[in-house]
């Protein structure tokens, strides 16, 4: 079995061949997987906020879904894969209990999700299944030998949220 | 560990007849303590007499601290140029503020990187939680320019009482796991279900037998609900800001992750309008990966 690449908070990550990817301490932010089952390249992001900020550069493409979808594309383009061919799947996007006094600024996780499908629809990249919302943190892993998904929320078992392959 | 007999109460039981604020101190194994020297250090830097000197006086009389308080000293973080040695040089190179955030990190690793299991948390997930509390409680009071060094206290012991009720709420798992599927109260009402109070409650209540600091009892007394406090606090929302952006970034991943209700109020109240939340939560994660450093030691001063 491949090593587990863990991807840590605002990071991107790109392999090519047979790799599992971990990424562990998903609450607002969104795991974003991406994969070319022909090409066998995978790309991870786990996207922080949902827009970067005008008055300055990131220091790290990843931390925001504007820049670590591109970003991420670009990577796994240049590692052999083809956007026409690359399928998608996500989770998290929690969100507080309750909010009082309103508030959709604080909604970070609806306004994540939002951000990272504007993202994948620019490319025209379907997005196989997700697991989102509510307000519990999550751990998403992906095996490329398999194209498995799995989910794990809080303490729970990992459980298969789909399989990604070839449309 | 050794389990109290009340612990196999049945769950009826245990709904009927709450634990009371007492028996968990009375009768918790192993609850946190906090050593001597740091309790000393906290309440001078709050004293008017304060002075480098004494800082250093009271932290010297713990020796295996005040080795770990160096350790972090000469820590990648503050890369100093040469290693320091004794806790007066430290105080007057990083200053009785900072100092007394390391004897506070110090003091409290030990107990607070334990596994929680009545939380569902492993090894070190309460302590990860808890220092970004700290860091993010910093941040924000140094945008409302009040005391960082206060506010880091107050976010990296808000939780305190979940290390004493983690052992309560794991011997009524049934009651605990009924209460959360049925995913209509935030956490802290869970709690109270259960156990009959709620994990501020139980940290204020060991906050004060401690002898902390009532502004530092009362953020850890209210972090989750800062409008019911009488007159509002700054120290109690830095907190429970603080608490949103950690909750937010993934930073509890325990049962009750970001179960809690938040307030709005909180942040109108420290001047954050809606727009800056997203830069408040990227200079708290800068800031907080910044710090890894501080646990990373320095080439130089070793």
């Amino acid at each position: 079995m491949s090593d587990i690449v863990t991807i840590g908070i605002a990071e991107i990550q790109v392999r090519q061949g047979d790799v599992r990817f971990r990424c562990v301490g998903i609450g607002s932010c969104v795991g974003v997987c991406l994969f070319d089952p022909i090409a066998k390249v995978t790309g991870f992001a786990h996207v922080m906020l949902p827009a970067s900020f005008a008055d300055h550069e990131p220091e790290s493409p990843g931390k925001f879904a504007d820049t670590a979808i591109p970003a991420l594309i670009a990577a796994m383009e240049e590692r052999g894969a083809d956007p026409t061919r690359i399928v998608a799947a996500m989770g998290g996007g929690a969100q507080m209990f309750r909010i009082l006094g309103g508030g959709e600024s604080l909604d970070l996780g609806p306004r994540n999700l939002q951000a990272v499908e504007e993202q994948l629809n620019k490319y025209g990249i379907a997005c196989v299944a997700a697991d989102t919302g509510g307000n519990l943190g999550r751990t998403i892993t992906f095996a490329s030998d398999t194209g498995a998904v799995f989910v794990k929320a809080n303490s729970r078992e990992d459980r298969v949220l789909c399989e990604l392959r070839a449309a | 560990m050794r389990t109290p007999s009340r612990l196999s109460e049945p769950t009826m039981t245990t709904l009927k007849n709450p634990l009371s604020l007492e028996d968990l101190v009375s009768n918790t194994p192993d609850l946190p303590v906090m050593p001597a020297a740091v309790m000393a250090v906290i309440r001078e830097t709050e004293s008017s007499t304060c002075s480098a000197q004494s800082v250093a006086k009271y932290l010297s009389q713990d020796p295996a601290l005040a080795v770990r308080v160096l350790r972090l000293a000469n820590s990648a973080f503050y890369s100093l140029r040469r290693q320091i040695m004794e806790v007066p040089e430290a105080v007057v190179v990083l200053g009785m503020r900072t100092v007394r955030n390391l004897a506070m990190i110090a003091g409290s690793y030990p107990w607070m990187s334990r596994e929680l299991k009545g939380y569902e948390l492993g090894p070190r997930e309460l302590w990860a939680h808890s220092f970004g509390v700290a860091i993010g409680a910093e941040v924000v009071a140094r945008r409302a320019r009040l005391n960082e060094s206060e506010a880091f206290s107050a976010g990296l012991l808000h939780n305190l009482g979940k290390v004493a009720m983690s052992v309560w709420l794991e011997s009524r798992a049934e009651a605990l796991f009924d209460a959360i599927s049925k995913d209509e109260a935030p956490f802290d009402a869970v709690e109270r279900q259960v156990l009959g109070f709620d994990h501020m409650q139980a940290g204020a209540h060991m906050a004060e037998s401690w002898n902390l600091p009532k502004p530092l009892v009362r953020a850890i007394r209210f972090h989750h609900c800062p409008d019911v406090v009488e007159n509002p606090e700054p120290l109690v929302d830095c907190v429970h800001i603080a608490d949103f952006m950690a909750m937010s970034a993934g930073m509890n991943p325990g049962w009750d992750g970001l179960r809690y209700e938040i307030s709005l109020n909180a942040f109108e109240r420290m001047k954050i309008s809606p727009d800056d939340i997203t830069s408040l939560m990227d200079e708290f994660l800068l800031t907080y990966s910044r710090h890894d450093k501080l646990f990373e030691e320095h080439p130089k001063a070793a």
